[in-house]
């Protein structure tokens, strides 16, 4: 697995002025609407944002996301704990899921507009996880309707969830020995919040 | 970023020693080795991205861009304002700091005041670098923040009116260090107005980590005398003034020849024999280098003829001079003291106070209870215990007891200013625990202990300064401290030191983690008739039920109900219970499976409505820490906060699906880790793909 770029950290403001391109400027007037005051994008804001947008596509099959997922999209790339994400969180989940939703409609290979179980080892490899056999079926069981279809809500929850436990887990890593370790507060912490 | 794991990864950081001055933290991943190295090879001189020599660095609003004092304003090295710079000449001293357009006097006095101790200067100031051959336009501080030791790289473009430093400068103008620290200190604040306003407290602790404490010499503690002595002797950096009550009485002299309005440091204190008594005595000195008081102890005045003991007498007209400590109070009106951790002393001769530092956070629902006018809320804030066990040693004080030091700071306020935020309204209260909680740290103390206990000792006020500190004198025992802002559900940072004159044991005050499950399967004969045909019904024609019959069911169910709110469980949850109920693997769940979450869930019902005191039909968050624990969940701060930001709503409370969603996954993670962990070592060891297959869940 190789992550693709994390998002940079919070950078002072004028860092941002002085650097961001045209299109960053653009989204940044975006984030901004959808924001409000504190500058900071809850659950609830992601849920609204996300359910307008897909209202727009509809050969994408999805029953809307809901504020649960929106939740545990939030908390996963959430590191201070307040529940909402700031300017370059949104702005890495934005795109990935712009990334994401190409991935979606070219490996549904029989237009059905939801990914099965047979197309989702094509398409999370293309999405850049390559898993094996064992965790794919584990994901169909678990992101899947009884019948191992993934929606595209669902498939979008999964994705930031596995972004960020594959992000997290090279963190940690710290020596690169392909394992990690943790105690019962910190398992509880990774796994808790998400 | 990555979420939870990068405020892990770098708490193992710092647990492993990163921060600390001598391995201070590259700030913004800046290395200034390798960068210098860098730029050095490449010929050309550094730029930071991160504080560019632009508008936005200057400031926001008075400094902002187009504003009139930044009007003409252009960037400019030190090799283009004078022939030949220098970083240091002839040793940093008060001198080199004048004054610019910028209302950081309170910083200038810090700086000023640092320049006396060589010994710390050094490790603000490192002098690995000059206008030298390794010239490249780069520099770097180090500077306590918060906590930690950060290195700060800074290009040396300063920003300059008219062919001069429109910021500080030096009186000689060919020396730079002091310019270049107020950009680095500029840097790590955000820009150069945000460092207008402050006191000299915050500068003394940013150059040395040391906790600040300010004296009203009007209402000095009894023990005044003693407390100057033994800072002095461990190695403190003192401070002290006399107030002005307009702007002309600055820096006007008085017929003594003191200075008002102005910074002088205290760099003695000691007892003689004079005329057959003790007097007490203090050397103070003017950093202008002259100007010294003419009144009784002054230099070579009659009083030093009556005087036995062993007392340097101070002749030279270098700014320094003696006086009587009865004087001295009547004269000065302040005193800011500012104690070195043990890391910041060099000579060991002095008795360094022993430190404990903690980090800590309030957050909206969870932690951020309030003062103690909240009694509903404020026993969330976090707590701290200290143990007193040896009293000071100090003959002259008759007062027996124990001195220690709180001090707890708001974290990067002063950074935010520009986003409209301010500082905080914060404080502490100190609570004297009872025998029954000795030598026990695994307890956060409930509501009750506060509603039945008084509070010992607390911190002078609830102020919005970025730190509120207090020296306390209390007999041995146990005591917790908690921390709070004045106003409940106020989301903050902060760092809580306390420092004590003997070694006494501080730890946080949390409950431990950990879990009493119940584990117990229905056992089949227990199931009546009724829940079996039930049972039947609600199965699909494979006799079992899946996730999204679960769904269904729990629904229907939950609908006929008024006392409780719920909008109904989501496939999620349904799914996190499906999960940790099937044992058998495949996704489904067969009757007695079925009939084991049925209990589950009915035994968390019964908590849910107990515990919802207001009769709500839903749960707040402070009654959401009480019902985890009546579910057999014990956890500490920092999860009970992730809880409350991931399931309460933004109203702060939790619906019914929501607490079984939370008490579901809470159980399925405890069961997983104690299943990984077979020998009960405490922690478990995971690879990629085991990692994966259980987060992911």
């Amino acid at each position: 697995f190789v992550p693709s770029d994390p998002p940079p950290p919070r950078r002072p403001q004028v860092y941002a002025d002085q650097h961001e391109s045209d299109e960053d400027k653009q989204f940044r007037k975006v984030f901004q609407q959808l924001a409000g005051d504190d500058m900071e994008v809850s659950a609830t804001e992601l849920m609204n944002i996300l359910n307008k947008i897909i209202a727009k596509h509809s050969d994408l099959k999805t029953d809307g996301f809901s504020i649960e997922s929106c939740r545990g999209m939030v908390a996963v790339m959430d590191s201070d704990s307040t529940g909402k994400l700031g300017f370059h969180e949104f702005k890495y989940l934005w795109n990935n899921i712009k990334k994401w939703q190409g991935v979606y409609k070219s490996y549904d290979a029989d237009h059905s507009g939801t990914i099965s179980a047979d197309e989702l080892p094509n398409a999370f490899r293309a999405a850049g996880f390559p898993l094996n056999e064992y965790l794919f079926q584990m994901i169909s069981r678990r992101y899947g309707d009884d019948n191992g279809n993934i929606d595209f809500d669902n498939y979008i929850g999964c994705l930031v969830r596995l972004d960020a436990m594959c992000r997290a887990f090279k963190t940690l890593d710290k020596d690169n020995d392909g394992t990690i370790k943790l105690n019962v507060k910190e398992w509880l912490q990774l796994t808790m919040y998400s | 970023m990555s979420g939870v794991a990068v405020t892990l990864a770098k708490k193992r950081a710092i647990a492993a020693g990163f921060g600390t001055n001598a391995n201070a933290i590259p700030y913004l991943n800046q290395d200034f080795a390798s960068l210098r190295a860098q730029c050095l090879s490449s010929g050309q001189l550094f730029c930071d991205p991160t504080f560019p020599a632009a508008p936005e660095s200057l400031g926001f609003k008075e400094l902002g861009r187009n504003s009139p004092k930044t009007r003409g304003v252009t960037w400019k090295r030190p090799t283009q304002l004078v022939s030949k710079p220098e970083f240091i000449v002839g040793g940093a001293t008060r001198t080199d700091i004048c004054q610019g357009a910028l209302g950081d006097c309170w910083l200038l006095a810090a700086i000023a005041s640092l320049t006396l101790n060589e010994y710390v200067m050094a490790r603000v100031v490192p002098t690995d670098q000059g206008f030298g051959s390794d010239y490249a336009g780069i520099f770097h501080f180090q500077l306590w923040q918060f906590g930690e030791w950060v290195d700060v790289v800074i290009d040396d473009q300063l920003p300059a009116k008219d062919g001069e430093l429109l910021f500080v400068h030096s009186a000689e103008g060919r020396e730079f260090w002091s310019a270049l620290l107020e950009k680095a200190y500029a840097k790590v604040n955000g820009c150069y107005e945000a460092l207008s306003g402050g006191s000299t407290t915050e500068g003394f602790e940013d150059f040395t980590g040391g906790i600040a404490e300010s004296y009203d010499l009007q209402r000095p503690p009894s023990n005044m005398f003693q407390i100057i002595k033994k800072a002095l002797e461990a190695g403190a950096l003192l401070g002290c003034s006399i107030d002005i009550t307009s702007a002309a009485d600055s820096e006007a002299i008085t017929r003594q020849k003191l200075v008002k309005g102005h910074a002088y440091s205290l760099t003695g204190a000691v007892e003689v024999k004079y005329r057959g008594r003790q007097e007490k005595l203090v050397r103070v000195r003017n950093p202008w280098g002259q100007v010294e008081w003419t009144g009784a102890w002054s230099d070579g005045s009659s009083e030093w003829n009556d005087m036995q003991g062993d007392c340097p007498q101070a002749n030279a007209e270098d700014g320094e001079f003696w006086m009587s400590f009865s004087d001295f109070q009547r004269q000065y009106s302040r005193i800011e003291l500012c104690t070195l951790t043990p890391d910041a002393i060099e000579n060991d001769s002095v008795k360094p106070w022993s430190v404990s530092k903690f980090n800590g956070t309030w957050r909206r629902g969870s932690t951020a209870g309030g003062c103690r006018n909240h009694p509903y809320t404020f026993w969330m804030d976090p707590q701290y215990v200290i143990k007193l066990d040896e009293e000071d040693d100090d003959p002259d004080d008759n007062k027996v007891g124990c001195s220690f030091v709180v001090g707890l700071i708001q974290k990067n306020r002063r950074k935010l200013r520009k986003q409209g935020e301010d500082m905080l309204t914060i404080g502490f209260a100190i609570y004297e625990l009872p025998q029954q909680f000795h030598g026990q740290r695994d307890v956060h103390l409930d509501k009750n202990f506060f509603l039945t206990h008084a509070q010992k000792a607390k911190s002078e006020t609830f102020i919005n300064l970025r730190e509120v500190s207090t020296r306390f004198k209390l007999p041995p025992g146990e005591y917790l401290i908690v921390p709070s802002t004045f106003d409940p559900n106020l989301n903050g940072d902060f760092c809580i030191r306390l420092f004590s004159e003997k070694q006494t044991e501080t730890l946080p005050c949390d409950d431990p983690v950990k879990a009493d499950i119940d584990d117990e399967m229905v056992s089949e004969s227990e199931l009546d008739s009724g829940f079996r045909n039930l049972f039947t019904k609600l199965a699909s024609d494979d006799g079992e039920i899946s996730a999204s019959e679960l769904m269904t069911i729990m629904n229907r169910v939950i609908a006929k109900r008024t006392d409780i709110k719920t909008d109904g469980f989501s496939m999620d949850t349904c799914k996190t219970m499906v999960n940790l109920m099937d044992d058998s693997g495949n996704g489904k769940l067969g009757l007695v499976e079925f009939a084991t979450l049925w209990k589950k869930v009915q035994s968390y019902l019964s908590i849910y409505k107990k515990n919802d005191l207001d009769n709500s039909g839903t749960m707040s968050t402070p009654e959401l820490r009480i019902a985890l624990k009546d579910a057999g969940f014990t956890l500490n701060n920092t999860i009970y906060q992730l809880l409350v930001a991931r399931y309460a709503t933004d109203d702060m409370i939790l619906d019914f699906d929501n607490f079984v969603c939370c008490l579901m996954r809470l159980e399925m993670m405890f069961k997983i880790f104690m299943k990984l962990d077979m020998n009960n070592s405490g922690s478990i060891e995971l690879n990629f793909n085991q990692w994966i297959n259980f987060s992911m869940i």
